[in-house]
């Protein structure tokens, strides 16, 4: 093995695994017929895709196969997760279970609650929401309302959480909630995390629906809903350290990136495919985009690599996000200028239009999902030493 | 740290503060850290010492931090390269010269001249003479015709040439010098942006406006987030090419396909990095008794040797073009390795 296709990600066992989702997604593709998609991970729900590919062994891969996952290291994920974003595969069902859930689950879950729901997970059937921000609390994560109170063989929820993605569609829902009062000196104190059951009696869901009509955001309402001790995730008065220490892996991952590949890709495909030569000009913007997206790929993959090792890459992983996030928004117009020079009333041309219209009504949400860049660029500050 | 990089590093450092951290503008080559380097071992570290590209990078990130002024690169893995090359007879110490230029063969002698030259009036120049049928290398002592200097103020020379054809070598060897020059650049570029952030880093903590330190500004936190996130990058595809040519040598295609993304992470950086260092400097760093031109200037000269970033950028397209599939390119090197 050497060094380099260690760094390109593509040593002997990861290219093996990568020639095997490829040959997955070709064939699956092909029975099914689904259309490579902009920003899958958020925009297409497939239930039935994501049961496929775990039948395969494409979920769960870092679940220890005692649980039913395949005990594989946090690269083979990595490959595995950006061949899916390259060929836009529907995977929005089982994504936040798989990329969140299940960690923690890892970390902080019961021997009875890994048991419980790690097998699922890595059966691709359990379709997960994360509660998080709520109308007064969206980058000031410290200022969640909803709480929990301790009643009689569990707690009682009441609090209202936004921009939850899936949630009308998904089991479970992962809430952070106070369950101590706050203290204006220790802010980040008293909170925990609850893994509730969406048909739980008392919750509302709500459709936000999004400019251009989709609807993958929800409000979710949580009026005295009951949480039985047993789902009580990790450590009473622990939640804040929980949902915060492995944002590593979720900042840096290939999601960060690749949200429009789908569409880069194509645009570079129908160029080649026009009867002349691409003109100097064109060649460079090509060039300019590929260079991006190797570099930040590059960076990405060695926050993965220093993350797997156990190595501390808190701030090299907000740059990615920052840097790869921002890619993506500057991708979509790149983009739309390559597209001058296809002929619009071709079928071909139409597509990518449409995947063109997708970016532009998704590409605001890059940088503000999961922490905005704004934020991001504080924790990189403070890393330089200046904050 | 390791041993070799805090080496270099001391030597450095001597170095800039043995030229008061102030040289004169243009620049002249810096004799005391040439002998230092001699006597250390590291002049000449992968042509006669045991290393490789990887000591090698370590050994040009480190003096481009301190604005070293001399001919490295150009002595270790360009000059000698092509002198080991051609079979061509150089001095055994000493600092080399080199460049790539047009030439004409007549009855067995090569005339050309060579324009803008880096070092040309403080060494020996090896120069690559191309010509219709292929390469010759020959050693010239250049009398310049018209001397100059880049942004950095590193002295240049322009002069004529003529020597005897020696061996004739294959064109590939003008591609391999090339893509050798500007791995090297790819590498001292990354060194001068590392100084250059930490000098911003150092000045926005220092210097106070309306009650605070600038640093303590958001709008300040954010440009130098910026400046951080621009230079991680061009170097994770700088480590890439550097990985690439410790484990592949330079004449191949994984560190082609790894310089050509380099050049072009690295040339962006560039200019967002020299943007974003001087804003946050505000005026004093364009004066010369600051220390920033120095790394700035010289990242900005440097950046465009061995070819363009926009000439990158075109070659990285066309490639990404050719493919059947392009994200294969985005994954790793197009042609097996």
């Amino acid at each position: 093995m050497t060094e380099f296709d260690a760094l390109c990600a593509n040593d002997a066992e990861l290219a093996e695994i990568r020639a095997a989702i490829r040959e997955f997604l070709a064939a699956d593709r092909e029975k099914f017929g689904w259309e490579p998609a902009i920003d899958s991970w958020l925009a297409r729900w497939d239930g039935d895709f994501s049961a496929r590919l775990a039948d395969a062994g494409f979920v769960g891969l870092t679940i220890p196969t005692e649980y039913g996952g395949r005990g594989l290291s946090h690269l083979h994920r990595y490959v595995v997760t950006e061949e899916l974003l390259a060929h836009g595969a529907p995977v929005a069902a089982h994504w936040f279970a798989d990329r969140q859930f299940a960690p923690s689950l890892l970390s902080y879950g019961s021997d009875e609650q890994r048991s419980e729901f790690l097998p699922v997970i890595a059966a691709g059937r359990l379709h997960a929401a994360i509660g998080m921000s709520e109308h007064d609390a969206g980058s000031d994560l410290a200022a969640v309302k909803t709480r929990a109170n301790q009643v009689d063989g569990g707690w009682q929820l009441s609090g209202t959480k936004v921009w939850t993605s899936g949630a009308h569609l998904a089991q479970r829902i992962v809430v952070l909630a106070r369950t101590s009062p706050l203290d204006p000196e220790h802010r980040h104190a008293g909170f925990s995390q609850f893994f509730v059951a969406l048909d739980s009696p008392n919750i509302t869901i709500d459709p936000i629906v999004q400019m251009g009509g989709e609807h993958h955001f929800n409000e979710v309402t949580f009026d005295e809903v009951f949480v039985p001790d047993s789902d009580v995730l990790g450590n009473v008065g622990d939640g804040w350290r929980q949902v915060t220490s492995e944002l590593g892996f979720e900042r840096s991952g290939p999601e960060r990136i690749l949200s429009t590949v789908t569409l880069i890709c194509s645009a570079i495909r129908a160029i080649r495919a026009l009867p002349d030569d691409a003109d100097d000009g064109t060649a460079a913007a090509v060039g300019d985009l590929v260079a991006r997206m190797i570099s930040l790929r590059q960076l990405s993959i060695s926050v993965a690599r220093a993350l797997a090792g156990g190595e501390d890459a808190a701030t090299r992983a907000a740059l990615v996000k920052d840097l790869g996030t921002r890619f993506e928004q500057d991708s979509v117009e790149l983009v739309a200028d390559l597209l001058d020079r296809l002929d619009r009333r071709t079928p071909e041309a139409a597509r990518l239009h449409e995947l063109l219209d997708t970016a532009r009504l998704h590409s605001p949400l890059f940088t503000l999902r999961g922490g905005t860049n704004e934020v991001l660029r504080g924790v990189v500050a403070r890393g330089l030493g200046v904050r | 740290m390791n041993e070799l990089e805090q080496l270099v590093a001391d030597i450095g450092e001597r170095s800039l503060e043995g030229r008061h951290g102030r040289p004169a503008f243009p620049d002249a080559f810096d004799e005391q850290l040439w002998s230092t380097l001699e006597e250390t071992g590291l002049s000449r570290l992968t042509s006669t010492e045991d290393a490789g590209p990887t000591e090698a990078a370590t050994l040009l990130t480190g003096l481009a931090r301190s604005a070293a002024a001399v001919p490295i690169a150009e002595t270790d893995l360009l000059a000698l390269f092509l002198a080991a090359k051609a079979d061509l007879t150089v001095p055994d110490s000493g600092p080399l010269a080199v460049v790539l230029a047009d030439a004409d063969l007549h009855d067995g002698t090569i005339t050309g001249t060579a324009h803008d030259v880096l070092w040309a009036n403080s060494a020996p120049v090896v120069v690559a003479a191309r010509t219709a049928g292929g390469v010759y290398v020959g050693l010239v002592n250049a009398e310049p015709t018209a001397t100059s200097h880049n942004l950095a103020g590193e002295p240049r020379g322009s002069f004529e040439f003529e020597f005897d054809a020696g061996t004739k070598l294959d064109v590939k060897v003008a591609d391999e010098f090339t893509r050798r020059g500007a791995w090297a650049r790819c590498v001292q570029v990354i060194g001068a942006l590392d100084a250059a952030r930490d000098l911003t880093v150092a000045h926005t903590s220092e210097r106070v406006q309306f009650g605070r330190p600038l640093s303590k500004f958001q709008a300040v936190q954010h440009s130098l987030a910026d400046m951080a996130g621009e230079i991680e990058r061009a170097r994770a595809a700088t480590d890439l090419a550097i990985v690439a040519a410790t484990d592949f040598g330079f004449d191949s295609a994984a560190t082609d396909y790894a310089v050509t993304v380099a050049k072009v992470a690295a040339g962006r950086a560039v200019e967002s990095v020299t943007r974003i260092a001087h804003q946050l400097h505000g005026a004093i760093g364009v004066t010369i008794e600051h220390r920033l031109w120095l790394f700035t200037m010289r990242a900005r000269s440097w950046i465009d040797d061995f070819g363009t970033t926009t000439y990158y950028a075109r070659r990285l397209g066309r490639i990404a073009l050719a493919a059947d599939d392009p994200w294969q390119i985005v994954v790793s090197c197009p042609e097996p390795h």
